[in-house]
């Protein structure tokens, strides 16, 4: 009796302990810590993924347009609203003008000065798919940049829709030109360096006493200096020559001839 | 043939190395700016091309930048600092005075034929003007044209519309300088009577006492007076030495009369 329940009890034991072996060995039979770690993690990416997509880091930067600008920006230190605030006039194609700059001149300078607030700048020209750039602007492919460098428009503009000079998102904006064009090639260009006049007018024309005047100006003075300083001693220069290549007798048979056709006058 | 002291040896070779170094300048810079014409692109292509011909420009205006900075150090050492004022303004200085005015006023006359030839002194008014002009035409192009070199760095300090200004000073300043070498400081040196075929006075040092009396009679008198006339006469530089001189002098008119020629005949081309 006392055997049997001895044995009983032992069984008992030894049962529990067989089922608790056989427990972890089910368990552990599931496979190893680590890939359980990376399935139950891979579910979870999955579940974040789909249910949150916005999450994806390396879309913050285009998808925020104020936080591009503040970056972009932090170079010419220009943290002004309008930077990141489209105004109140709707952006795309019929572009508004700001209202001191709403005086109406002739229809054609109407016509084009509207253009530079334009997203697409050339919107609606006839044949323009066909047309080259310099086709319609020829003044303009006088520049170092297109003579010298070979660059052609297309690699400062930019693909089509050509944006105005003047519309918020043009990257030819005087704001933002140094980061998105200039530094292309620059590299560390700042804005002062962006206002370098590319399209440089005619130094010696008139018309650039309006629109670059200290060019003009500065022409002309550097023109005067050296015309002045030939007109001076070119005609010098020739007159010594030809005073010590004539003989001192010349120049005294010279004098007494004058003199003496006075002389005759006198007397006559 | 006495001769008498006129350059220390000093002078020539900044001289020579300014005759060098300009020339390489005026190459240099020509063929970049011609380099829309056949004439400029063949000059450009004996320094490597395009962007070579920059490079060499560059280096070139720097050691002439040097050589201006040494030039200054050397006009400071030679100053007589014990008689300051007076020997700066006195007639062995190259500053204007006042006297220049009148002297190349009644010049003019003497080329006119109705004044007398005026006696000049130690330095001509012409030969103060192009000893300053090379003063004013170094500091002008090498202040632009450091600006130049690095456009992104310096228009931290400046607007960068200012390099189109700058770049215009630079190009007239230089064809002005070049031209004035080619033409009138050529003829005065050599094409004149009193000078041909060259005036060796820069290469040798020396200058004729019998000519020197003729054409600058207040200097020979004034050391006369002083007694120290004897201790400038130095004798003539060796004929072979001469002969290195006639042709160094030459070679570098011939080239600058190749460029100053060749850059008018391709104005036209330029522009067009």
């Amino acid at each position: 009796m006392n055997k049997q329940v001895l044995k009983a009890n032992q069984l008992s034991d030894y049962y529990n302990l067989c089922i608790t072996y056989q427990r972890r060995n089910q368990y552990f039979r599931k496979g190893p810590l680590w890939l359980v770690c990376a399935i139950y993690l891979t579910v979870a990416i999955l579940l974040i993924a789909i249910l949150f997509p916005d999450l994806s880091r390396a879309q913050t930067e285009a998808t925020s347009k104020s936080y591009r600008y503040s970056e972009r920006e932090l170079a010419s230190r220009s943290y002004e609203r309008y930077e990141v605030k489209p105004r109140t006039y709707p952006v795309f194609v019929r572009g508004g003008i700001p209202q001191r700059e709403a005086v109406t001149l002739s229809p054609t300078a109407e016509r084009i000065r509207r253009r530079k607030y334009l997203a697409d700048s050339h919107w609606g020209l006839k044949f323009y798919d066909r047309l080259a750039c310099t086709k319609c602007h020829p003044q303009q492919a006088r520049n170092l940049h297109y003579i010298r460098a070979k660059i052609t428009c297309r690699q400062c503009h930019g693909p089509e829709p050509i944006a105005g000079l003047s519309h918020y998102y043009s990257k030819m904006s005087s704001r933002r030109r140094h980061a998105f064009v200039c530094a292309k090639c620059h590299e560390g260009a700042n804005r002062s360096f962006a206002s370098y006049v590319n399209h440089e007018p005619n130094p010696a024309a008139l018309s650039t006493r309006q629109s670059f005047p200290l060019l003009f100006y500065v022409f002309w003075m550097m023109a005067a200096i050296a015309v002045g300083t030939f007109a001076a001693f070119l005609p010098h220069a020739f007159m010594w020559g030809l005073r010590e290549f004539l003989p001192d007798s010349f120049l005294s048979r010279l004098k007494n001839r004058f003199a003496g056709g006075r002389k005759q006058d006198g007397q006559d | 043939m006495a001769r008498i002291k006129r350059f220390p040896p000093a002078q020539r070779v900044f001289h020579l190395l300014l005759m060098l170094s300009f020339l390489t300048q005026a190459a240099t810079g020509l063929a970049r700016l011609y380099i829309e014409t056949n004439w400029g692109r063949s000059l450009a292509s004996l320094f490597g091309g395009y962007n070579k011909t920059l490079t060499i420009h560059w280096w070139v205006g720097l050691f002439m930048l040097v050589l201006l900075g040494i030039h200054v150090l050397y006009v400071l050492i030679r100053i007589d600092w014990r008689r300051f004022p007076k020997s700066v303004y006195g007639p062995d200085s190259l500053l204007p005075r006042k006297e220049d005015l009148g002297q190349a006023l009644q010049h003019v006359g003497w080329l006119l034929g109705i004044r007398q030839l005026p006696r000049f002194d130690r330095w001509g008014y012409w030969e103060k003007f192009d000893y300053l002009a090379v003063f004013w035409g170094i500091t002008l192009l090498g202040i632009t044209g450091v600006i130049l070199y690095n456009p992104v760095f310096f228009s931290n300090y400046m607007p960068g519309w200012v390099l189109n200004v700058l770049l215009w000073v630079h190009r007239i300043e230089a064809v002005l300088a070049i031209v004035h070498v080619s033409t009138i400081h050529f003829f005065i040196g050599h094409l004149r009577r009193h000078n041909f075929p060259m005036d060796l006075a820069m290469f040798e040092g020396s200058v004729d006492l019998e000519k020197a009396r003729h054409e600058r009679p207040a200097w020979v008198e004034r050391m006369e007076q002083e007694g120290n006339l004897h201790t400038s006469l130095v004798s003539r530089a060796p004929f072979p030495l001469r002969v290195v001189y006639y042709v160094y002098g030459f070679a570098i008119i011939i080239c600058f009369f190749y460029l100053t020629v060749n850059a008018i005949a391709n104005v036209g081309e330029l522009l067009g």
